[in-house]
């Protein structure tokens, strides 16, 4: 049953606006107008969001705990960013487009798929990546697994399992075989590794306890 | 020649001479410490913490980043190429026309220039200046269309070329035999090799010296390619791949994309790092055939198979091969078939893992369980009954009698049996054989005054783990733990080794590794023969020490034996040695699945297989191997599918959203059952990369089938094709 012209739309949206009021904001103007019921800084109203690029401009990332200056045109992936520009190669282009996981890193907590995030735009965050993993020669224990396990084959599609698993078991300590699965699905793997990295987890999640 | 495992083909070229045979104190130990143990990966810790560089990882100084233009379009004359906007574009640093105009493209993807630039983004940027004119030509999607009667010539060797014929017994009197005949047309799809790291090479000239750095499956014939395409002297080339991101079949040649790089580098004298996209990969670095065959075949009243009468045809894009074996194993003893290699204007075919055996599985193991259903027979028993003499290379009764009971064969219902709910259960089975062998390997062994040793083979890793395995080959011969010893490959400075294919690399290499660290064992015993009072014909090397055979305290320690050699190592080169690897193997395989009937899904449970590959080397990456290759059939027959546009001829899922492979959530129990014990050892070494890959996906169609009632003569079975042959067998039937 559609809302009465006079009755707020649904307000589980935290959105407060009867089609009356927002048809009377709005006119034919700008959405600017129309969200002028919504509280907007003053500021960014006026000035708008600031223009950055084409060409190369410095962009800070934090990599591992380490800060690496860089000088890169805004829409270089941050893939591509250490991969072609900071010589962090371990973190490998394989679609491109967010459909296989390769390029998995942990930014600020969260799984990204790299390839399809900007890199200026996670100046500030926590990157973490396969290359900062190991403390030397010492393995993470979810490295450790897939080398116990032989969860890996040609490896190209390693780090960013390797990633996927780490930040799976930082979120779900002790998962059942339906979660790690689950955990692990925004992965592929060609070369058909998928029971032993299973196998790696659960291992891992032992090791990890 | 129809694609064979096995030896490679020398085109040509006389037949070597037979090789040294082992001698017999070298022959493969009967109890020994490494080989068929699990012995982890030796470069597991490289790759899992991304220290391992692969050809898309290397950097060089002063490195350019190219990029090749390709055509839209299926089939066109190039009208004109026109480099003059890119050559003035900020960043440019070389470019090269590769077809000139006049000449024609053939597919979407085919290569028509290409250009370098200073970054990876100016390099797309300004490929995108490159224009190209065409003139279009008519163009083949389907085989359907490079088929039809009053079809356009589009191939100037025209559009169908006639394939394998082969004949054999009296076809009219088999038919005559028949109790019951089936006659339908099976077929399998087109995939493409979704190698995760592409396609591609870093290239870097030092004068006239060229250094690659190629994804490949053969350094040594990718040195020899760079020579002949550059017209260079082939000492001149050096090639590295210490790792590649998969090959599948696709990396036996360094392509268009190779020779390319070269010159721009030279053109550019920079190093030039070309790698392909997704795109690209899809496109343009090769795919498995399609296969078809309406096949008429006759089974008499008590199960024997009586005959088999196939016209078959494939097509392997623009003028490719696409044929395969037919029959696959089973025993025709009247049969008779002829193929067609059919050309449409999509990408070449390249060898896809276990090349034409997939296919002519697939299109036998459906007919055979239509010709069992029709004498009420078992699969399993009817196959075994139907099944060539037995040989150490032929076991499937033995394989399919072991793999039933473990599988809970006897719990299968027939096929059409009713089940309650919309998800319906069956089982199926299928068998395999493939090649395997190999020969022709050389290497080097050091053993240092230190006692460091090192075994050096120009022979390459493709995932299959022949680093770890080479390093079991001398580490077992020196009497050494695999951390002892050091195995250097991947580069053209390394004794030639073939290329990795058709399951050929342990056969190949670990004889001459074997050969070589035994010679180089010799010498060494001549040094501390003397040195200990011994006779060194008398002395053998077990954990670490050197000693008189049945005296082990006569004699030292691994170090204090190469102390002796005072400032002169022992460096020894051997080469590949007859009687330590053999030819052919056999398997079976089971899956068991769901199929939901109503959404179309089909859900594999379970798979069990029963392999054998002689000697096992490594038990922990052979079963690695199988399962990886189970994967990949289960891949062929539920999910991937290059789809041409029936149109353009333009591929619709050139990605890996829309071209799907399988997930975690996809992958059933897998249960290897990987035959060890006296006989096999004595086969000596055989490879085990392809079989494993054969038969999965004719499995999971036969138990569909059991599961439906419903017979799906094609690849994929994809929810709407379940759900079209479900509606079908309402109508009137399929089975």
């Amino acid at each position: 049953m559609a809302p009465t012209d006079d009755s707020p739309s649904s307000s589980d949206q935290g959105i407060n606006v009867s089609r009356r009021t927002f048809l009377k904001t709005a006119g034919v103007g700008s959405l600017a107008t129309a969200v002028s019921t919504v509280a907007v800084s003053e500021a960014a109203a006026q000035s708008g969001p600031a223009v950055v690029g084409p060409g190369e401009v410095p962009v800070t990332l934090t990599v591992n705990g380490r800060r690496i200056e860089l000088k890169i045109e805004p829409r270089v992936t941050l893939l591509n960013a250490l991969r072609n520009y900071a010589d962090l190669t371990g973190n490998k282009r394989v679609c491109d487009r967010g459909a296989c996981g390769a390029c998995t890193m942990i930014v600020d907590g969260r799984t990204v798929y790299s390839c399809s995030t900007l890199a200026i735009e996670v100046q500030g965050k926590a990157i973490r990546t396969v290359d900062g993993l190991a403390s030397g020669e010492a393995l993470h224990p979810v490295q450790q697994a897939f080398v116990d396990s032989d969860g890996l084959m040609c490896g190209f599609c390693t780090p960013g399992f390797v990633m996927a698993m780490v930040a799976l078991l930082e979120r779900t300590p002790n998962p059942t075989v339906e979660q790690a699965k689950k955990g692990l699905d925004g992965n592929i793997c060609r070369c058909g590794t998928f029971v032993r990295i299973l196998e790696a987890a659960m291992k891992a999640k032992v090791a990890r306890a | 020649m129809p694609p064979q495992g096995g030896a490679q083909g020398r085109g040509g070229v006389p037949a070597p001479p037979p090789a040294a045979r082992i001698p017999d104190k070298y022959k493969w130990p009967s109890n020994p410490t490494l080989l068929s143990t699990r012995v982890k990966r030796l470069d597991a810790p490289d790759k899992v913490t991304g220290r391992a560089k692969y050809t898309f990882d290397i950097k060089r100084p002063g490195m350019l980043y190219g990029r090749i233009i390709r055509s839209p379009l299926a089939h066109a004359r190039i009208v004109s190429v026109d480099l003059s906007e890119a050559e003035r574009a900020p960043g440019f640093k070389a470019g090269l026309v590769w077809k000139q105009p006049g000449t024609e493209v053939l597919f979407q993807g085919d290569e028509v220039a290409a250009i370098a630039a200073d970054t990876e983004e100016r390099a797309n940027d300004i490929a995108r200046l490159v224009r190209v004119r065409y003139e279009a030509l008519p163009h083949f999607a389907t085989v359907e269309q490079a088929m039809a009667p009053d079809a356009p010539k589009v191939f100037p060797m025209g559009n169908t070329r006639p394939g394998s014929a082969e004949e054999a017994g009296d076809l009219a009197a088999g038919f005559k035999e028949a109790a019951h005949i089936v006659e339908q047309t099976y077929s399998t799809h087109v995939i493409t090799h979704v190698c995760l790291e592409a396609h591609g090479t870093v290239c870097e000239w030092d004068g006239d010296k060229l250094t690659a750095w190629v994804s490949t499956q053969g350094v040594h014939a990718s040195a020899q390619q760079f020579a002949e395409g550059l017209k260079i002297p082939q000492t001149n080339v050096r090639v590295i791949t210490q790792y590649m991101g998969g090959g599948f079949g696709s990396k036996t040649n360094i392509g268009a994309e190779g020779l390319i790089c070269a010159r721009l580098a030279k053109q550019a004298n920079a190093p030039v790092k070309l790698m392909l996209d997704r795109k690209e990969e899809h496109l343009a670095v090769g795919n498995r055939p399609s296969a078809a065959a309406h096949i008429r075949a006759g089974v008499s009243a008590d199960g024997r198979l009586t005959a088999f009468d196939a016209t078959s045809w494939g097509t392997g894009g623009a003028g490719a091969t696409s044929n395969f074996p037919l029959p696959y194993i089973y025993n025709f003893p009247n049969r008779r078939r002829v193929h067609t290699d059919v050309y449409i204007n999509s990408g070449l075919q390249r060898p896809m893992r276990a090349p034409g055996h997939p296919q002519g599985c697939f299109l036998t193991e459906i007919l055979m369980d239509e010709l069992a259903d029709r004498v009420r027979m078992d699969p399993v028993a009817f196959r075994i009954k139907n099944l060539p003499e037995k040989a150490p290379n032929a076991m499937w009764a033995d394989y399919f009698a072991i793999g039933a009971k473990a599988f809970g064969w006897d719990r299968r219902h027939s096929t059409g049996v009713a089940q309650p709910g919309p998800i319906k259960t069956g089982m199926g089975c299928a068998a395999h054989r493939w090649g395997g062998g190999g020969r022709g390997s050389r290497a080097h062994v050091d053993i240092m005054p230190d006692g460091s040793v090192v075994v050096k083979c120009g022979t390459q890793d493709i995932g299959t783990g022949t680093r770890t395995i080479v390093t079991i080959g001398a580490a077992e011969t020196l009497g050494l733990p695999v951390s002892a010893v050091k195995a250097e490959i991947g580069d053209t400075i390394y004794p030639f080794s073939g290329a990795s294919g058709g399951s050929t690399t342990a056969a190949g290499v670990m004889p001459a590794v074997r050969a070589t660290a035994a010679k180089a064992l010799e010498a060494l015993f001549a040094k501390v023969g003397p040195a200990i009072g011994a006779d060194p014909s008398t002395l053998v090397a077990a954990n670490g020490r050197i000693f008189v055979q049945g005296a082990p305290s006569k004699g030292l320690s691994w170090k204090d034996a190469c102390k002796r050699l005072g400032t002169e190592p022992i460096s020894v080169d051997g080469e590949w040695v007859d009687g330590l690897s053999g030819n052919g193997t056999s398997g079976v395989q089971f899956t068991e699945v769901d199929v939901d009937i109503e959404t179309g899904i089909v859900r594999v449970k379970r798979v069990l297989t029963v392999q054998d590959c002689g000697l096992i080397v490594d038990r922990l990456t052979a079963e690695s191997q199988v399962y990886g290759g189970i994967i990949g059939s289960l891949n062929f027959a539920l999910f991937e599918d290059r789809i041409l546009d029936r149109n353009t001829a333009q591929m619709v899922n050139p990605n890996m959203e829309w071209y799907l492979i399988a997930g975690m959530s996809d992958i059933p129990k897998i249960d290897i059952i990987l035959v060890d014990g006296p006989e096999q050892r004595a086969r000596g070494v055989i490879g085990i990369g392809e079989p494993p890959t054969v038969s999965t996906s004719a499995a999971i169609a036969n138990a569909v089938r059991n599961a439906t009632g419903v017979t799906i003569r094609s690849l994929p079975l994809h929810p709407h094709r379940i759900l079209q042959a479900i509606e079908q067998e309402k109508a009137g039937g399929t089975l």
